[in-house]
């Protein structure tokens, strides 16, 4: 990857992990206060209890995993010492 | 002092052995390195940390005593709403690590930066700037070790019987030791050991919670009978949806920007290092904060009368240990909470030793073109951090209440110093220097007067005012100041054509 090239990957990915706050954070309303009304009992409480805890956790968790593994690349982080000789 | 509870000593004093050990240990491997570029070994650990270590020591440092006792006091008190706010924490090690972590390693390897100073003075020519910016990481660090000295000191004395004064020395003096001694490699070690026991505690005091509280179905059916407000979000109105706004931005997305955190980003090995931290860091943040603060409501199992008979909030974890944890494993326990509280301080101590020696006297003696000799430098970097280190501790044996007010300013002062500067200045071009130091200086000073003077805008926390005026600022300044120069803005930012 050339300086450039790299830079490009660097923005994308740290847009991507932004994408993902948003969602998480859509879930996470979704989660505790879109379920709080919903009748329903999980491990011994509330439905809403354990989705915006555990669940939002888990999502969390995947999100990362979809991050890593689609949006990230791995770059040379060293090389970038030759291209900064620029006089 | 007589009545203290011996066995809650021993696994304590084994555990800041260890920690001791760590850092003589890492002395001793590094001596051959400490000669070649001893700045960047000892404020950095040489751009060497692993995925694991990473991750924990990102934690660790971002978790502090307060996540373990205070937090979880207030989940006992209001319930799953708590934990609701709290689980916002998720977000912290890969947002930080995700939109950080690649840019600051590319940047500090261009420019050998060691701090997030050294970054911010390149990006933005400043030198005015990159003092500021050293200084209100040295003030609101000072402070914010002060009170993670005092929560584990207090703690300790609650729960073991033995004095203040003793717990200070005892985890106090072991910190400022192995911080000084091992530097940012062996901060990152025992910040690592710390998580873990931090882990293993949340686990033993869940267990024994459950235990003496009567099984989980019990304790449920004693909240659900007593307590119905504690299953819902509002909490008949103890968690007002303004808070959790403001906590979204206050523990989640502004810490992005706190310089302890994002100097993690110069320090590690590879990408493929990065990407695991993100991962690791997630589910362990989870884990910790939802661990911590479900044990904080069911310990209503355990301490069944009202918080004023408990002595408020902070009280509740300490009661609960020595309630319902075996005289034997009590001094397992608080090592958990304590761990909390030397890895932020150990982290925080590095941090404001390195904002000394590299950003303002390494910086001023090359303007004079004085090169200081290794071992000088050697001498110095530790005398500095031993003495920050002596002095926040002194400070924390007869803590004055300036040190409360500032300790209260520091999480969102800092977040709003460091936000817009960093967020911006590496990812926007026309981001200038007028804009960063009008957006450091104003914003941070519109938050601790707010703050200070109880001002809020429809009721919110005052880091909305911060983190708005800030970046009003910023982009003030922006456009009416003149941009940086191509030369600057050329290596921040490549072109495609040139190579």
């Amino acid at each position: 990857m050339s300086e450039f090239e790299k830079y490009q990957q660097i923005c994308r990915e740290a847009g991507w992990t932004g994408a993902a706050l948003l969602v998480l954070i859509v879930f996470w309303i979704f989660a505790g206060f879109g379920l709080a009304g919903v009748e329903g009992d999980l491990l011994g409480l509330p439905l809403w209890a354990v989705t915006s805890s555990l669940g939002v956790w888990f999502f969390a968790i995947v999100l990362v995993k979809l991050l890593t593994r689609f949006v990230f690349r791995d770059m040379e982080l060293t090389e970038g010492k030759g291209a900064g000789r620029d006089e | 002092m007589n009545n203290g509870n011996p066995a809650a000593l021993l696994p304590l004093l084994v555990f800041m052995a260890v920690m001791v050990g760590i850092g003589f240990y890492v002395r001793r491997v590094q001596a051959r390195g400490f000669a070649h570029n001893f700045v960047q070994q000892y404020f950095i650990g040489s751009h060497d940390l692993g995925g694991f270590v990473l991750a924990m020591t990102t934690v660790a440092t971002y978790s502090s005593v307060s996540s373990f006792v205070g937090g979880p006091g207030m989940a006992w008190q209001i319930g799953f709403g708590w934990i609701y706010m709290a689980v916002v924490q998720v977000t912290a090690i890969f947002l930080v690590l995700g939109i950080f972590g690649k840019r600051v390693a590319l940047l500090s390897r261009k420019f050998d930066a060691v701090t997030v100073v050294d970054i911010i003075r390149e990006r933005f020519q400043s030198d005015g700037l990159a003092s500021l910016a050293a200084f209100i990481i040295v003030l609101f660090f000072c402070a914010t070790m002060t009170a993670q000295f005092v929560g584990g000191a207090k703690l300790f004395a609650t729960v073991t019987g033995y004095s203040y004064e003793m717990g200070l020395l005892l985890f106090g003096l072991v910190v400022v030791i192995y911080t000084s001694i091992g530097g940012f490699r062996a901060v990152a070690l025992t910040d690592t050991c710390c998580a873990v026991m931090m882990m293993i505690g949340i686990v033993l005091l869940l267990y024994y919670v459950l235990q003496a509280g009567g099984g989980y179905s019990n304790i449920l059916a004693n909240i659900h009978a007593n307590h119905p407000e504690m299953l819902e979000p509002l909490s008949a109105g103890h968690m007002p949806v303004g808070l959790y706004l403001t906590q979204w931005i206050l523990v989640g997305i502004c810490t992005i920007a706190l310089p302890q955190s994002v100097v993690r980003g110069i320090s590690y090995k590879d990408t493929k290092s990065l990407h695991q931290a993100m991962l690791i860091g997630t589910v362990v943040v989870g884990f910790m904060n939802i661990g911590i603060n479900f044990t904080g409501i069911l310990a209503h199992g355990v301490l069944t009368d009202s918080l004023q008979s408990y002595g408020g909030v902070d009280y509740i974890i300490p009661k609960t240990i020595v309630t319902a944890m075996p005289p034997a494993l009590v001094g397992l326990a608080i090592i958990g909470p304590l761990a909390a509280s030397i890895s932020t301080i150990s982290g925080l101590l590095i941090v404001a030793s390195s904002a000394i020696i590299k950003d303002v006297y390494l910086h001023h003696q090359a303007k004079r073109g004085i090169q200081p000799s290794a071992g000088k430098l050697r001498l110095l970097s530790m005398a500095a951090t031993a003495v920050i280190g002596v002095v926040v501790f002194c400070i924390a044996l007869t803590p004055p209440s300036l040190i409360w007010i500032i300790n209260m300013f520091a999480f969102g002062g800092l977040e709003t110093a460091f936000f817009w500067t960093l967020l911006l200045g590496l990812f926007w071009r026309r981001a200038n220097k007028l804009g960063a130091i009008l957006s450091m200086g104003g914003g941070t000073l519109a938050y601790c007067l707010t703050q200070g003077m109880g001002f809020k805008v429809l009721g919110l926390h005052q880091i909305t005012i911060g983190i708005t005026v800030s970046l009003l600022f910023f982009l003030l300044g922006a456009y009416i100041g003149k941009p940086q120069d191509e030369k600057v803005l050329a290596t921040f930012f490549p072109n495609k054509g040139k190579l």
